[in-house]
């Protein structure tokens, strides 16, 4: 469970301070899928930077099974990152001179999985995605629908707890797009992981357990599109609107 | 992240920057070539000296002086117990005024009694007035030298083991020629005279007497051999009569700039040194001999190895340089990395390791070349000086494994800063896709 309490971030220093997160507030429950939905600037991936730890808000708790990361020191925070978080980003972010398996055994290594059980870790992630007949060929030889299911498969290899997706499908068409979002989801629903996707897209936000829309770094609302069936007693939290 | 993970992601990335990491360690590479090539020829060069003196010298032997007077300018005070080696015309057949303090009897009876001494011989050095041999014409002796067995001698024929004996002589190729012999294996048997002149002889009475001697050996050139060439070697004790006949009643009789002394064991050389040091002597061992050739060779390797040293620091630059453009490129690479939870130590341990690949690679092309380069040139070098089969330049593995590890440390340390730079740099910042 994630458990975000009074989160607020400034950026900037006296007059030009500019508030990117403002006292914001909310809980995911264990497995669900999340959208949190913003215009630029509105402070949707400053949320997601406080969630995953790579962002350090100056106020509030960010709790992870009951871990405030935010009170972590740095090597614990970069543990964590390693062990339960996966990442996905808008712009793939693959190594373009490495291998399909290079790529993927770039968070085995600095997670410190050993050497030997490796390489069944990496044939699953790409089994999963449908790219084990890439495994290979270097990254850059890839198509733009195939280096996001190369990351999606970077992003599952160590079998995170929480997946972070910022805007996964925005460099995509619709079709490859809705590839990548069903592996999303399917893997969502299989693996009980925790999947929060950062998008302004409506159609893949709708797609999601629950909706987060955050407007000038205050949470607008938050809605449940379909009770989930893995989450009866844990409704979405009550948004707090400040 | 796992050590050998991190050396293999740096050699990868390396690897999709050939050119850029190929120029940058060929920068190292010269410095390393520079470097290898200096210490290989400080190493042959000392054990080129070292086989001269070993060829010159006996390590049981040492060479006494008398203590000189200090060189100090301004006029000297005559001293009676000296003899001006103006008015000598002895041993060196001296030239300038300076006074010089020479060994005489009672100092040689004196060396004798050091102990471990075995035995003393005065370097008598006659100067004989002429050589000659039947049908041949007259020349002009510069030296005579005293024969010692220890000493290793290369021969054009007669090659023998053992000492001399007194009535026996070694010739030089040159002069066997000028003989007239054909071969030098002809002149080995045959018979030469030498004139000696009594220098005490009343000018209006000339004395002088023939001393005939059977040649035992021609005595080669040789890359090692300085002492032997151009001097025509008899034995101690014919060296004797002859320095007797020539000098006897002139004032630098029993007068010797120096003496050989031979030591009982070479582990004595050392102690009869001291012994003879602190009794107003000074006497060097052929350890010494070697020491002061050895420290000319050094500087000239060390002011080699400062050039090289250069070309390293210069090269430090490159990879700074290459680095920082490195960092600035990857910088999404890195985030990426750091997001994923990627250690700040870690990052900066890539990249100094990518730097140490750098300095690997460019130790093992200079040093790799310089030793090909060095083997393939030995023949000609050696050929150039006229030094025979003994090869100038001497790559000892040690030592190249020393410079090309010296100089991977030495990227490290290259490394450090942009390593540092990439280490500091914020995940959010270098993810920012807008």
């Amino acid at each position: 469970m994630i458990e975000i309490k009074n989160v607020t971030k400034t950026y900037g220093k006296k007059q030009n301070a500019f508030l990117a997160l403002d006292n914001v507030s909310f809980t995911i429950p264990d497995g669900a899928s999340v959208a949190i939905l913003g215009k630029s600037g509105s402070g949707k991936s400053t949320l997601m930077h406080a969630i995953s730890g790579l962002d350090r808000p100056e106020q509030g708790e960010v709790l992870i099974d009951g871990v405030d990361i935010l009170k972590l020191n740095t090597k614990h925070v970069d543990r964590f990152r390693a062990q339960t978080i996966g990442f996905i980003f808008q712009s793939f972010f693959v190594q373009a001179n490495e291998t399909v398996a290079d790529n993927v055994s770039l968070p085995l290594e600095i997670a410190d999985v050993p050497r030997s059980q490796r390489k069944a870790k990496i044939r699953e992630a790409l089994e999963n995605v449908d790219l084990i007949e890439k495994v290979n060929n270097k990254a850059k030889n890839l198509s733009g629908g195939q280096k996001q299911r190369l990351a999606v498969a970077r992003a599952i290899v160590n079998r995170p707890q929480i997946i972070f997706a910022d805007e996964p499908t925005g460099n995509l068409d619709s079709v490859t797009g809705n590839k990548v979002e069903d592996m999303l989801f399917g893997y969502n629903k299989e693996n009980g992981v925790t999947l929060i996707i950062v998008t302004h897209d409506q159609d893949l936000a709708a797609r999601c357990d629950m909706q987060v829309n955050i407007k000038d770094g205050k949470i607008e609302s938050i809605r449940t599109i379909k009770e989930s069936k893995k989450t009866p007693a844990k409704k979405a939290a009550k948004g707090k609107v400040a | 992240m796992k050590f050998l993970d991190t050396v293999a992601r740096a050699g990868r990335s390396l690897k999709n920057a050939k050119a850029r990491t190929l120029l940058t360690s060929l920068a190292i590479g010269v410095g390393a070539f520079t470097i290898t090539l200096s210490l290989a020829a400080g190493q042959g060069g000392r054990a080129y000296t070292d086989q001269i003196v070993s060829a010159n010298t006996d390590v049981r032997e040492l060479v006494v002086t008398k203590k000189q007077p200090e060189a100090s300018t301004g006029p000297k005070k005559f001293e009676a117990s000296g003899v001006s080696s103006g008015a000598v015309t002895g041993p060196l057949g001296g030239s300038g005024s300076s006074q010089v303090n020479f060994l005489n009897e009672d100092d040689i009876a004196k060396i004798s009694d050091v102990e471990h001494v075995v035995s003393v011989s005065p370097n008598y050095a006659p100067k004989v007035t002429y050589i000659t041999a039947d049908g041949a014409d007259k020349y002009v002796v510069d030296s005579i030298s005293t024969f010692s067995p220890s000493v290793q001698l290369e021969y054009a024929a007669g090659a023998f083991e053992g000492d001399l004996k007194n009535n026996e002589i070694i010739l030089t190729e040159e002069f066997a020629t000028a003989l007239g012999f054909k071969t030098a294996q002809d002149a080995v048997g045959k018979t030469v005279t030498l004139r000696a002149d009594k220098l005490s002889s009343p000018v209006t009475a000339p004395e002088n007497e023939l001393f005939t001697y059977t040649v035992k050996a021609v005595s080669s050139k040789s890359g090692f051999a300085f002492r032997a060439q151009g001097s025509l070697l008899v034995s101690n004790a014919a060296a004797e009569t002859l320095y007797e006949y020539i000098n006897s009643g002139t004032r630098a009789y029993g007068n010797f700039l120096l003496a050989s002394v031979q030591v009982d064991d070479a582990g004595n050389a050392t102690a009869v040194k001291d012994a003879l040091n602190s009794k107003g002597y000074e006497a060097q061992t052929a350890a010494d001999i070697l020491g002061t050739v050895n420290t000319f060779i050094n500087v000239l390797q060390g002011i080699l190895i400062g050039f090289g040293a250069l070309a390293v620091l210069t090269s430090v630059f490159g990879i700074i340089n290459t680095q920082y453009i490195s960092v600035l490129e990857r910088t999404q690479q890195i985030g990426l990395m750091k997001a994923l939870g990627m250690r700040r130590r870690d990052v900066g341990r890539l990249f100094k390791l990518e730097a140490a690949w750098i300095g690997f690679l460019g130790g093992l092309i200079g040093s790799g070349v310089a030793v090909v380069a060095g083997t393939i040139a030995n023949p000609a070098i050696s050929k150039a000086v006229g030094i025979g089969d003994t090869h100038l330049l001497i790559f000892d593995p040690m030592q190249v494994a020393i410079v090309v590890i010296g100089l991977v440390l030495v990227s490290v340390g290259a490394g450090i800063l942009p390593a540092r730079k990439a280490a500091k740099l914020d995940p959010i910042e270098a993810l920012r896709t807008e």
